[in-house]
């Protein structure tokens, strides 16, 4: 082969092949060096680190060998009260906002890959859009004082429509309501170009071919669009599932955790003990969140894939 | 007049969204020149009574950094953190879809999806520990060499290399080029494209980053704009037009990138999203 002939004459003959491909394309190595650095410096050392410190004592974490005490700290946040009651809301947050916004960026996808809207598009799309790659803290910010009872826009424009006004982030019956509409201004745009970006591979012909042989708008989007989507729900409702199980700079920006601990989410929660030195805990809680996290991803993927869900 | 309603219904619902959409940026601007006592009287108020510019004049110095520092600092770790997450995302992708089968190449691969399925914001609290033990508590290169890993990067350029063709590289190999000689004038050359989407992606999202940024930090010298607000946020005694002053400088700096570039950087995120 007169590839072969390319390779410096130190290659060495007599090691398996295995070996001896490694020896040829030992620059690749060079190549993957920087990124398994960091893969290994910033992901899996502090992924072990918060798996082993989730076993060891708070004090001595900073240890490079701290005590270990065992389950001690899964059994502290078990029964504490206040971390069964974050882990409540925090699924309760994470279905409400998965279901919405999954159901709001279909029907807007819908709407703006619909014949009737051919100007202006770039502009809906570029609207819907520009929340998600705000800083998070501005949008949040902005939606905090928009809330506000006194000068916020919200309860402005409801009083000025006659509608009852709105108790936003200070009451605790409102906040998650008001949580979920600032994280769905923030979050649809993305699940909304995931089904746009479907939606342009769909074959027309299948939708014409339906309404030559007479059926409606909605029997045509129920049996010819939703079905061919079906992947692309699957993939925003396990990226939403993600997203929203995590949520964290909304509650640090807007209501840190409150009013009444309503909003007092597994991420946040976590990090509250962190910043209070209980080390232990906090990553018992990060452990606890990622099994979590890894559990309900796939049992949906897998349950969306093999079921027929409609 | 019937086949009209349609396009007048469509129209009336994407416009009236698209307005709820922007309508918070729109807000947050006029906001920031108007002072607390005009907008208690008025809040919805379209136009600002006047352009009331004092508020931009108290945010030069927040927290004990100055603006002009906090601006500097944002350019500069979204900058180099942005270079060097596609220089060695695209090294790291390329190696690893060139030869996946390679010895240790599938431990890399796994270990890199472990790091991005597990939870952005709990990862930050052990890397505090891992940067205490590296001494880089505090630094630029701590803050920098953390954002410089990120999942849609790594997906946009593994699915380019995937579908870049296998004839052309063993072509160029058997008239003697080396691999580095491939990678330089084979492959770099066509990926163009994908480089200069990753890189506008890389930018916009590592500027919004706060959480790593506020971590990592021992002194608000080495805070960018978002983590400046949100310790303006967490201040007693509010200054509300001066956080609206501040949350407009930190927007409208990716507004601008987006705008301009908004369809590449759709299809971008979008594209990466989906591979993962």
């Amino acid at each position: 082969m007169a590839v072969t002939a390319s390779i410096p004459m130190t290659q060495p003959t007599a090691l398996p092949a295995w070996a001896r491909e490694m020896w040829r394309y030992r620059v690749l190595y060079l190549f993957v060096l920087p990124f398994a650095a960091l893969v290994v410096v910033f992901g899996l050392w502090p992924i072990a680190q918060s798996l082993v410190l989730s076993f060891a004592s708070s004090a001595t974490a900073f240890r490079l060998n701290p005590d270990y005490v065992g389950l001690e700290n899964f059994e502290t946040i078990f029964s504490d009260r206040r971390f069964i009651a974050s882990l409540n809301v925090t699924l309760f947050y994470t279905a409400i906002s998965v279901v919405l916004n999954v159901a709001f960026a279909l029907g807007y996808a819908v709407l703006l890959s619909s014949r009737y809207l051919k100007r202006g598009n770039t502009f809906f799309r570029l609207a819907v859009f520009l929340p998600v790659i705000t800083p998070d803290v501005a949008g949040f910010i902005v939606w905090k004082w928009m809330y506000n009872q006194n000068f916020g826009a919200v309860n402005a424009a409801l009083g000025s429509l006659g509608l009852p006004l709105f108790g936003g982030i200070a009451d605790s019956d409102t906040v998650l309501s008001a949580l979920v509409v600032a994280e769905l201004w923030k979050h649809v745009g993305f699940y909304t170009i995931i089904f746009l970006t479907n939606m342009q591979l769909l074959d027309p012909a299948l939708d014409e071919a339906a309404e030559l042989e007479g059926a409606t708008a909605w029997q045509r989007f129920w049996y010819v669009t939703l079905p061919q989507l079906r992947p692309a729900i699957t993939i925003n409702v396990v990226f939403a599932l993600i997203q929203f199980l995590k949520t964290f700079t909304v509650v640090v920006v807007m209501t840190k955790g409150g009013p009444n601990f309503s909003t007092n989410f597994i991420s946040y929660y976590a990090f509250q003990k962190f910043e209070q030195a209980s080390y232990g805990e906090a990553m018992a809680m990060a452990s606890t969140l990622f099994g979590l996290v890894l559990v309900l991803t796939y049992a949906l993927y897998w349950a969306l894939e093999r079921t027929d869900w409609r | 007049m019937t086949a009209r309603i349609p396009y007048v219904l469509a129209y009336a619902c994407a416009i009236s969204l698209s307005i709820l959409f922007v309508y918070p940026y729109y807000w947050m601007f006029v906001g920031s020149f108007r002072t607390t006592e005009e907008i208690l009287t008025a809040p919805l108020r379209l136009l600002p009574e006047v352009f009331n510019l004092s508020a931009y004049g108290e945010i030069t110095s927040i927290g004990g950094a100055s603006l002009l520092r906090l601006t500097v600092n944002s350019f500069w770790i979204t900058t180099a953190s942005t270079a060097i997450a596609v220089v060695v995302t695209a090294l790291g992708a390329y190696a690893l879809t060139r030869r996946p089968k390679m010895l240790g190449f599938n431990l890399i691969r796994y270990g890199f999806l472990l790091t991005i399925m597990y939870p952005f914001m709990l990862l930050v609290i052990p890397v505090f520990i891992v940067m205490f033990h590296l001494g880089l508590l505090g630094s630029y290169s701590g803050i920098i060499l953390f954002l410089s890993l990120g999942p849609i990067q790594f997906f946009l350029f593994e699915q380019f290399f995937r579908s870049f063709p296998k004839e052309l590289i063993d072509a160029a190999l058997m008239d003697g080029a080396s691999e580095l000689g491939v990678l330089f004038r084979v492959v770099l050359p066509v990926a163009r494209p994908v480089v200069g989407t990753v890189t506008l992606v890389t930018f916009l999202l590592n500027w919004s980053q706060w959480f790593p940024v506020l971590v990592i930090s021992r002194t608000p010298d080495t805070y960018t704009l978002p983590a400046a607000l949100l310790s303006m946020n967490s201040e007693l005694g509010t200054n509300f037009q001066g956080i609206m002053a501040l949350a407009t400088l930190t927007t409208v700096p990716v507004v601008i990138v987006f705008v301009l570039t908004q369809r590449r950087v759709m299809q971008g995120i979008a594209a990466g999203a989906i591979k993962g």
